[in-house]
C-alpha cells in the first residue's frame, strides 16, 4: 500500500503524567512492560503497510529518538522513504505547538511534498491497535475526503466525539470531554486525502488557528465537507493523567484488552534491548502479572507489571506496582500502587505505598 | 577486505542423536534457555570477541537455520565490510559439485570465501555446544606462542575422557598426541572443537588432505593427526568455564536445567551478552493461579498452571491446573489445562492436551529417560507418554 503517508504527531507532553514525561513525551512513555505508547502507533502503519512515515516532534524529545532510531525495529529504516523526523524548523519561536494544526503547519513544507495521494494522522499516544488497513481500505472505497477512525467504547482520558448519520457519516464534531457522551469518541487517527489536508492546514495558519479537530475539521464539515467514520472494535485509552496511566497498565492483565492490543496478526513492535529469559527463584511467588524478559524474580509479585529487567530481591513484597525498567527492589521492600520509573533502585527494608487514585510516582534514577 | 581473522562455523551436521528435536531443523537451530537457540552462542562470541565476519556452513535441513541467522542483525554481525554469510554447498562450472563430506572438506570448498578476506587465522567452530568464550584471548595466544593450530581444550574427568577427542601435551607446552575417543586415555584434556589455524597453513593441509583418497575429511581424524605427524606446532589452549555438547536428549536436557542456576552460565552477564533473534511477542503473564519457582520464562507466554524447575521457550502456554516439572517447553509449546508435563522436552509447537501426562520421574531403573515430544505434535487428552518416549509424530500417540 504505497499511495498513503503516515504522520504521527509525538510533539505532545501532558501535564498530567508529571514526573512521568519529565524529559519526554507522551510518545516516549513506557507501557506494558516493553513498549513506548508510539509503538502503538508506528506499528499500526508499518503493519498495514504504510512505508513512508514523519514523526512530528518539537522538544524533550531524547528519550523518543534514542527509542525510534532509524526506524528499523519498524521496518520502516528504507532507502527509499521510511521514516523521516520532523523536528521545527528554525523560524518557529512562538513556543510549544496549542494544537496538531499548528505542529501539522509547523512542517508544511514536507506535508506539501508528500509523493502520495492520501495521509494517516495519528496521535503517538492513543493506546489501540487499530486494523489500518481495513480503514485505509474503506477510506479509499468511501470517497470521502477524511475517514475518522473512532469507536463505541468509552476510551479512557480526554477525547473529541462525533456524531453520526446514515453509513456512520460524520455529522457533528464534538468538544473534548472525559466519559461518555453522544456519537462516538474520536480517536484523532485521520485518514485524509492530500489536497484536503493541505486546504484544512492553509486556512488554520491563515485564521491563526491551531487545532486540527475542532477548528481545521469542523470548518471543513461546516463548508459541506465530506467525512466518513470506522469504528474501532477493540481496546482504546489516551493517556495523558498518571491515574490513567496506571488503570490503563492494569488493564493489561486482563485477557480481553491485552488480546486486543497485542493481536498476533498486527504485532505490535518495539526496540530491541536482548535481555535473556526471566528467571523465577526458589521462592518466587508471581500471579496476575506482567512480566518482561530480563527479569531476575525472587519475592512476591501480585498484580503488578514488570518491565525488562527488573530485580525483586528474596522477601520483597509488590502489589499494584509497575515497575520500569532496571528497577531494582532490596530485600524486604514493601511497595503498593507504585510506579518506578527506569533505573530506580529500593533499597532492603523500604516501604512506599501509593494508592490506586493516586499512585506513588517515583522519578527515574532515583535511589531510595 | 584484509580482515586479520575471520571465523566459518560449522553448522551443517544433523544431530541425529536428537532423534525427533532435528528431525526438520539443524541442531545449531534448536531452541535452549529460554529464548536462545545453540547457534546464539557462537554467533555472540564471534561478535563480542571482534570478530566480524563469520561464515556459516549448512547442509542438512538449513531453511530454518537459514532464516533464523537471516542477516546477522540481532548478534550486530551485519557490518558493510563483513558480517555473516550463510555457506550452502554449491555447484562450480565444469564441476559436479557435491555435498560436503567431512568438516575439513566443508571448509575446502569454501576457501574462495575465506580468500576473499586474506585472512590471517581462521578461527573454526561448530553449532552444538552452549558456553562464552572470549576467542580474542585465544587469538592472542597462538599468535604469542607462534603455533600455526591451536586447540581449545578443557579439562575433563577421567571417565568421561574416552567420549572425547583427547590431547597429551608435552614437556614444551606444545601438543604432541592426539587420540580420538581413546579407550585408554593419557590425559584429562579434551577438544571443545574449536581451532584457531594460520590461513595459509591450513590451506596447505586442506588441499592435500582433499587429494587423500582415505581421508574422511575431518579435522579431528585425519587434519589434526596430519599436522601432528608433520611437526607443526599446535598450542593446547585450556579453558575452564561452562562448556556442554548438547547433542543428545540427556546432554541438551541436563544443559537446559544448569541454565536455572547462574553460578554454571550466567546469562544475565551485561560484559557478554548472549543475543537472540526474538518473535515479536508482548511480556509474559503470569495469572491469579500461577505458581512459577525456580524457572526460566520468555515473553509470549501464558501462565495458569504449575511450572517449576523448567525451561520455557517464546509464546509457550500453560493452562491452569496444569503442572510442568523439570522439562523444557520449546517455542509455542501449549500444556493444556490440567495436563501433566514432567521430566520432559515438548518440541516447538506441540500440544499437551487437556488430561494426558508426558514423562515420568525417575524411578531408579536403567530404563528410565526424558520423555520427548517431537515438533508439531499433539498429545491427544488422556494419553500417557512414557518416560524415555520419543515421538516424532501425532499418529503415535492415538488414545
Amino acid at each position: 500500500m504505497t499511495d498513503v503517508h503516515g504522520i504521527v504527531y509525538a510533539y505532545h507532553s501532558s501535564p498530567g503524567l508529571g514526573e512521568l514525561t519529565r524529559g519526554r513525551t507522551n510518545a516516549s512513555l513506557p507501557f506494558a512492560g516493553r513498549y513506548r505508547l508510539i509503538d502503538f502507533a508506528l506499528s499500526s502503519l508499518s503493519n498495514a503497510g504504510v512505508r513512508d512515515v514523519g514523526v512530528i516532534m518539537q522538544r524533550d524529545y531524547q528519550s523518543l529518538l534514542d527509542h525510534v532510531a532509524s526506524g528499523k525495529a519498524w521496518d520502516l529504516s528504507r532507502r527509499r522513504g521510511g521514516m523521516r523526523l520532523l523536528p521545527p524548523f528554525g523560524d518557529n519561536h512562538r513556543g510549544d505547538y496549542s494544537g496538531t494544526a499548528e505542529a501539522l503547519n509547523g512542517v508544511i513544507g514536507y506535508v506539501r511534498g508528500i509523493p502520495q495521494e492520501h495521509v494517516v494522522l495519528l496521535p503517538a499516544d492513543v493506546l489501540c491497535n487499530v486494523d489500518l488497513a481495513a480503514a485505509i481500505q474503506r477510506h479509499l472505497a468511501g470517497g470521502c475526503g477524511v475517514t475518522a477512525v473512532c469507536t463505541r467504547s468509552v476510551p479512557k482520558g480526554t477525547h473529541y466525539r462525533c456524531t453520526l448519520g446514515e453509513n456512520d457519516r460524520v455529522k457533528r464534531l464534538l468538544f473534548r470531554q472525559r466519559g461518555a457522551g453522544p456519537g462516538v469518541a474520536a480517536l484523532e487517527i485521520y485518514i485524509i486525502r492530500k489536497d484536503v489536508l493541505l486546504l484544512i492546514l492553509d486556512r488554520c495558519a491563515q485564521e491563526n488557528r491551531f487545532h486540527f479537530h475542532h477548528d481545521g475539521l469542523a470548518d471543513y464539515l461546516a463548508q459541506g465537507g465530506s467525512m466518513d467514520a470506522v469504528l474501532h472494535e477493540g481496546y482504546a485509552a489516551r493517556i495523558d493523567n498518571v491515574e490513567d496511566y496506571f488503570s490503563a497498565s492494569m488493564d493489561m492483565l486482563q485477557p480481553g484488552p491485552r488480546a486486543s492490543l497485542f493481536p498476533t496478526d498486527r504485532p505490535v513492535r518495539t526496540k530491541e534491548r536482548s535481555d535473556v529469559s526471566t528467571y523465577y527463584g526458589e521462592d518466587a511467588r508471581v500471579e496476575n502479572s506482567l512480566v518482561a524478559d530480563g527479569c531476575y524474580i525472587e519475592g512476591t509479585v501480585k498484580n503488578c507489571v514488570l518491565f525488562r529487567g527488573v530485580r525483586v530481591a528474596p522477601g520483597a513484597v509488590l502489589e499494584n506496582c509497575i515497575l520500569m525498567q532496571d528497577t531494582d527492589v532490596g530485600e524486604q521492600a514493601a511497595l503498593k500502587y507504585i510506579i518506578s520509573d527506569k533505573n530506580v533502585s529500593l533499597s532492603a527494608y523500604v516501604t512506599l505505598m501509593g494508592s490506586e487514585k493516586l499512585p506513588l510516582v517515583i522519578p527515574k534514577n532515583s535511589a531510595l | 577486505m584484509k580482515k586479520s581473522c575471520i571465523a566459518m562455523l560449522l553448522a551443517g551436521g544433523q544431530g541425529s542423536r536428537l532423534y525427533a528435536l532435528t528431525a526438520k531443523v539443524a541442531k545449531p537451530n534448536m531452541p535452549f534457555g529460554g529464548k536462545y537457540r545453540i547457534i546464539d552462542f557462537p554467533l555472540s562470541n564471534c561478535a563480542n570477541s571482534g570478530i566480524d565476519t563469520v561464515g556459516v556452513l549448512t547442509q542438512y535441513q538449513p531453511l530454518q537455520l537459514n532464516r533464523y541467522v537471516g542477516s546477522g542483525q540481532p548478534w550486530d554481525l551485519d557490518s558493510t565490510d563483513g558480517g555473516v554469510y550463510i555457506l550452502p554447498p554449491y555447484q562450480s562450472a565444469g564441476e559436479r559439485g557435491s555435498w560436503f563430506s567431512g568438516t575439513a572438506n566443508a571448509i575446502y570448498q569454501n576457501m574462495d570465501f575465506i580468500e576473499m578476506y586474506d585472512p590471517d587465522q581462521v578461527l573454526i567452530l561448530s553449532g552444538d555446544h552452549v558456553y562464552k568464550m572470549n576467542y580474542a584471548e585465544m587469538l592472542r595466544a597462538h599468535r604469542a606462542a607462534g603455533a600455526g593450530c591451536t586447540i581449545s581444550v578443557i579439562q575433563v574427568s577421567m571417565e568421561e575422557a574416552p567420549r572425547f577427542g583427547i590431547m597429551n601435551v608435552g614437556d614444551d607446552g606444545f601438543i604432541c598426541e592426539f587420540e580420538e575417543k581413546p579407550a585408554r586415555p593419557k590425559s584429562d584434556l579434551a577438544s571443545m572443537g574449536i581451532y584457531i589455524f594460520d590461513w595459509k597453513l591450513l590451506r596447505r593441509y586442506l588441499v592435500e588432505d582433499e587429494a587423500d583418497p582415505n581421508s574422511q575429511k575431518d579435522f579431528g581424524k585425519n587434519i589434526i593427526p596430519k599436522m601432528l605427524a608433520a611437526g607443526e606446532k599446535l598450542l593446547p589452549y585450556r579453558f575452564s568455564g561452562y562448556w556442554r555438547d548438547v547433542g543428545t536428549i540427556t546432554s541438551l536436557w541436563d544443559a537446559n536445567m544448569d541454565m536455572l542456576s547462574d553460578a554454571k552460565l550466567n546469562l544475565f552477564d551485561p560484559q557478554w551478552p548472549i543475543r537472540a533473534r526474538s518473535p515479536i511477542r508482548p511480556p509474559h503473564y503470569a495469572g491469579a493461579g500461577a505458581r512459577i519457582v525456580h524457572s526460566i520464562v520468555t515473553e509470549g507466554c501464558v501462565i495458569e498452571g504449575q511450572v517449576e524447575n523448567a525451561v520455557l521457550s517464546s509464546s509457550v502456554t500453560v493452562g491452569a491446573g496444569a503442572t510442568v516439572a523439570y522439562s523444557i517447553l520449546m517455542p509455542g509449546a501449549v500444556v493444556e489445562p490440567g495436563a501433566v508435563v514432567e521430566y520432559a522436552i515438548v518440541g516447538e509447537n506441540s500440544r499437551v492436551s487437556s488430561g494426558a501426562h508426558v514423562g515420568a520421574q525417575p524411578d531408579g531403573s536403567e530404563s528410565w529417560g526424558v520423555a520427548t515430544v517431537g515438533p508439531d505434535v499433539t498429545v491427544p487428552p488422556g494419553v500417557t507418554v512414557p518416560a524415555s518416549a520419543m515421538i516424532y509424530d501425532s499418529s503415535e500417540v492415538q488414545p
